[in-house]
């Protein structure tokens, strides 16, 4: 049996029991694989302590099986191949044939082994990121346990003892390990499946990769320079959009493991941060927000009722974050006349179109090819035109008539008569396009750093 | 006891009879005559067997007007390599003038196998009241004692001086093709750089353009500019080697006027399918080559002479060895001195030993020659498949992957992951790339012409065209 194939893209709920019977004999749990990178539907619990389950953005959760009242997982570090968007795919380290690895869900109270085994070419660990738990179940390699070698499997096990959001990742080689894509969520539920119950709960990674147009291995060594900037190693118009019913309570947990903060911005709702790094926000603690910054290595979970329908932006507001692979050394062509010297590149380059001299939106617009397994650097488009986006963007897209549990696409909101920006039609304003000023002498030399006058 | 033929006098006693046998002799004697090619057809065999054109002499205004016509014919087109070694065999005043001297040399030997004209004087002194009458026959005895030996010497030195000829037109001709080589790729060459020269003005002008609304700093501008005035100044020396490489093949082609508006063609020739292979080479070389026959025919001169002073003793004609090979730079003089000596004393030995030891001397030579020829063979054929390989290598791997790298470039600027400069950067680099290559094409022709060189002329490192100097040490077969 094709273990890639043992989890479809629709079955993934049911097999969580599947797993129990059939490798119940067996010493050590199924390690379940899923290489496809469409959002999975919740893994709704079928044993063990109930509740309410989250749905992992272009990513799924892991089955577990039951072994003497102790929730078992099996997690396999590997190579993956992640689409990181169509036409673009990245070869990855993750877990269990993707990157990000499966979500892991238990209850607050609920005890935990997780066997990790190591199919990687190096040593590599497990950091359960903000959890409390005995000290040499901490995962962090040579100070609380020895690395787990290739072909080798370890086992973690502790007890949940407070609920909220948490992530894993490698603790071994960490630099390289998590530029590569090894990382996952850990959710803890509430024993109490009605306390801070919400109708929606989703959760993502941000993550970052850096990798050469044209290829697909991210580098490892690049500290902040990073090229994709991705959720749940997916970037726009690749991530799936968070789908609601309208006035539905929405919960959005992220965690962040890139290399700088990121804030995160949501269009058409006003929230509250109701979960950090140390646990549920008490509610005479919250602000109302509309963007909350992520700084590295943090978890926050969003709470908001979806009251107005329609579909809502929600990105990273560094708008660098919301490209795709760009140059950062590219001049400035804005209000530069080419005129007289296209002609002459052309006699070297024939192909060479004018760019930039405009700005840069017509990179949303034109269909230039590019390099292979290299995604333009702003697409995606909404039923108006270009979004002009990249990265770390999405749409929430809140419906009247979405089902409860139904998370399909509904496609763009049809906006009711009169409620969209219209063009004026009256009388215009001479709006003929202006010339960008020249640079005369005293442009240049207008501001001078103090001090260094004689 | 020397006595130079052309200062040999034999004196007869006044006779008033001329002896029948002598008068006889005078007829043979008389018997050489001039060819009626003037010793062109064998030069002529001799080049048309290693290339396709042959040398004609210009000697009447028609064969004048028929090498115009046919140099208009040939310039009416673009030039290629065989065109133009054509217009150079037919037109290059050089080889004319050693045509002509191909005319001299046969006059040598004519005038080699004739018999000076007998003399009779006649004098009359008086003095003291004293007149005296003296009446002398003079007979040419030592021409006719030496006659054979000297037409002899005289034809096979005229062989070696149509091969001589014939060597110089080989040299010619692969003067010719190298300077077509050198030139067409030069113009290539010249024409890329204009490329790369208009891009670096594209970029200076775009980079004042950027400066002027702000978006580049004078750094960067000047930058821009500095380039740009670079490659103005590589343009000219480039255009200027390209003009002096285009005159060296007008000189050798021997044009003036007009006439020097001739068509280069845009690019090398193409290389061959295969290179040729080093099978049989050497053989090739050791067939054809032009100096290696020339010594040989000069050795078999040498063995006659050995053989006539093995029965002689008594006849020296080896002293003047057409195998000079002497290296000091000095032109080298050939000719001969036949002496004919008495035996009285010396019953000459020691003068056949001599002679033996100076043909030995000569068959070193020409063995030294020989393993020198195939070693010449060899590195040129090194050379031709070094530079082969490399032209091919240009050409399939490395022009191509330039070209690719370019397509990649574009990629980029279209995805806005790198800027035009960066283009402009790249393209200049391609530029310099197809230059490479066209210097890797041409320095093939280059090699492919010397191999050739080597395996029929007289070596790659053949010098230029030969001088016909007179022969220095003897006028030929007697005085005036
Ligand atoms: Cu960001």
């Amino acid at each position: 049996m094709d273990r890639r194939q043992f989890l479809s893209n629709a079955g993934a709920a049911v097999l969580g029991a599947g797993l129990v019977s059939k490798a119940g004999a067996a010493s050590l749990p199924e390690a379940p694989i899923l290489t496809d990178p469409a959002t999975q539907p919740p893994l709704h619990p079928m044993d063990g302590r109930p509740y309410n389950p989250v749905v992992t953005l272009n990513g799924w959760t892991l089955p577990w099986r039951m072994k003497d009242g102790v929730k078992e997982f099996h997690l396999v570090a590997e190579p993956v191949v992640r689409e990181l968007a169509p036409g673009m795919k990245a070869h990855l380290w993750g877990y269990n044939g993707s990157s990000p690895g499966p979500t892991i869900e238990c209850v607050e109270g609920d005890r935990v082994r997780i066997f990790v085994t190591n199919r990687l070419p190096e040593h590599t660990s497990i950091h359960w990121h903000g959890v409390l738990l005995p000290n040499g179940m901490d995962g962090v390699g040579g100070l609380t346990q020895p690395q787990i070698k290739p072909g080798k499997t370890f086992v973690y096990e502790f007890e949940m003892t407070k609920s909220g959001t948490f992530m894993y990742h490698p603790h071994a080689d960490e630099m390289v390990q998590m530029a590569m894509g090894m990382m996952g969520m850990l959710i803890v539920h509430p024993r109490d499946p009605e306390f801070m119950r919400v109708d929606r709960d989703f959760v993502f990674l941000l993550n970052a990769f850096d990798i050469e147009p044209g290829a697909a291995t991210p580098k490892i060594n690049t500290m902040l320079d990073f090229n994709l900037w991705c959720w749940n190693s997916r970037v726009f118009p690749a991530i799936d959009p968070l789908v609601v019913r309208q006035h539905d309570r929405v919960r959005v947990r992220a965690g962040n493991l890139t290399m700088t903060n990121h804030p995160l911005h949501v269009h058409g709702v006003d929230f509250e941060v109701t979960c950090t790094d140390g646990g549920w926000v008490k509610e005479s603690a919250r602000w109302p927000e509309v963007t909350t910054d992520v700084a590295v290595g943090q978890m926050r979970a969003i709470e908001f009722d979806a009251r107005l329908a329609g579909d809502w932006a929600f990105h990273c507001h560094k708008s660098h974050h919301t490209m795709n692979a760009m140059g950062h050394d590219v001049p400035t062509m804005i209000g530069v006349d080419h005129r007289g010297v296209v002609e002459k590149i052309q006699r070297l380059t024939p192909d060479y179109m004018v760019m930039g001299e405009r700005g840069m939106a017509d990179m949303g617009e034109m269909e230039m090819p590019i390099p292979d397994n290299t995604l333009p650097m702003m697409t995606g488009w909404g039923q108006y035109g270009p979004i002009e986006m990249g990265g770390m963007f999405t749409v929430v897209k809140v419906r009247e008539d979405q089902k409860p549990g139904d998370y399909s696409d509904p496609g763009w909101y049809p906006h009711p008569q009169g409620t969209v920006s219209w063009e004026w039609t009256g009388e215009p304003m001479a709006a003929e396009r202006r010339e960008g000023p020249a640079a005369d002498a005293q442009t240049l030399k207008a501001v001078k750093p103090a001090g260094h006058h004689h | 006891m020397k006595y130079p033929t052309d200062h040999l006098r034999t004196r007869l006693a006044c006779g008033t009879r001329l002896p029948a046998a002598l008068l006889g002799l005078g007829l043979l004697g008389g018997c050489a005559s001039f060819s009626p090619d003037g010793g062109l057809d064998k030069v002529s065999a001799i080049t048309r067997e290693r290339m396709a054109v042959a040398p004609a002499p210009l000697r009447t205004d028609q064969d004048a007007a028929r090498v115009r016509e046919e140099v208009k014919r040939l310039l009416a087109g673009p030039l290629d390599a065989e065109s133009a070694v054509k217009i150079a065999v037919l037109n290059n005043r050089g080889l004319q003038a050693d045509l002509a001297g191909l005319g001299i040399a046969e006059a040598d030997v004519v005038q080699a196998g004739r018999l000076r004209n007998p003399t009779f004087t006649f004098a009359r002194t008086s003095g003291g009241g004293e007149r005296e009458y003296e009446r002398a026959f003079l007979f040419d005895l030592m021409g006719l004692l030496t006659l054979s030996t000297r037409s002899d010497i005289e034809g096979r030195r005229f062989e070696v001086i149509q091969m001589r000829v014939a060597n110089a037109t080989l040299d010619l001709a692969q003067n010719t093709r190298q300077a077509f080589f050198s030139a067409v790729a030069a113009q290539e060459a010249a024409k890329y750089q204009e490329e790369a020269w208009i891009a670096a003005q594209a970029g200076a002008e775009l980079a004042r353009r950027m400066a002027d609304v702000g978006n580049f700093s004078r750094l960067r501008q000047q930058r821009e500019q500095l380039f740009h005035a670079e490659s103005t100044a590589e343009l000219a020396r480039i255009r200027q080697h390209a003009a002096r490489e285009r005159e060296r093949l007008t000189r050798l082609l021997g044009l003036s006027g007009k006439d020097r508006h001739f068509t280069l063609p845009e690019r090398l020739p193409d290389l061959p399918a295969a290179p040729l292979s080093e099978k049989d080479l050497v053989q090739q070389a050791m067939d054809s080559r032009l100096d290696l026959s020339m010594a040989r025919t000069e050795i078999e001169g040498l063995a006659k002479s050995l053989g006539l002073t093995r029965a002689t003793r008594f006849v020296n004609v080896l002293e003047a060895s057409y195998l000079n090979n002497d290296a000091t730079g000095e032109p080298q003089k050939r000719g001969y001195e036949i002496e004919v000596s008495l035996p009285l004393f010396d019953w000459g030995q020691a003068r056949a030993a001599k002679a033996e030891a100076l043909y030995t001397q000569a068959m070193h030579r020409v063995a030294e020659m020989a393993v020198n020829a195939e070693s010449e063979v060899r590195d040129a054929y090194g050379a031709y498949r070094t530079a082969h390989d490399l032209a091919r290598h240009y050409q399939d791997e490395i022009v191509p992957l330039r070209k690719r790298i370019a397509e990649e470039n574009l990629l980029r600027y279209n995805g806005m992951l790198i800027g035009v400069w960066d283009l402009l950067a790249d393209a200049r680099q391609q530029v310099a790339g197809v230059n490479a290559a066209i210097q890797a094409r041409k320095d093939f022709w280059l090699a492919e012409s010397n191999l050739q060189m080597a395996l029929n002329g007289s070596g790659a490192a053949s010098v230029g065209m030969i001088t016909m100097s007179a022969p220095a040490s003897a006028e030929a077969g007697g005085g005036h």
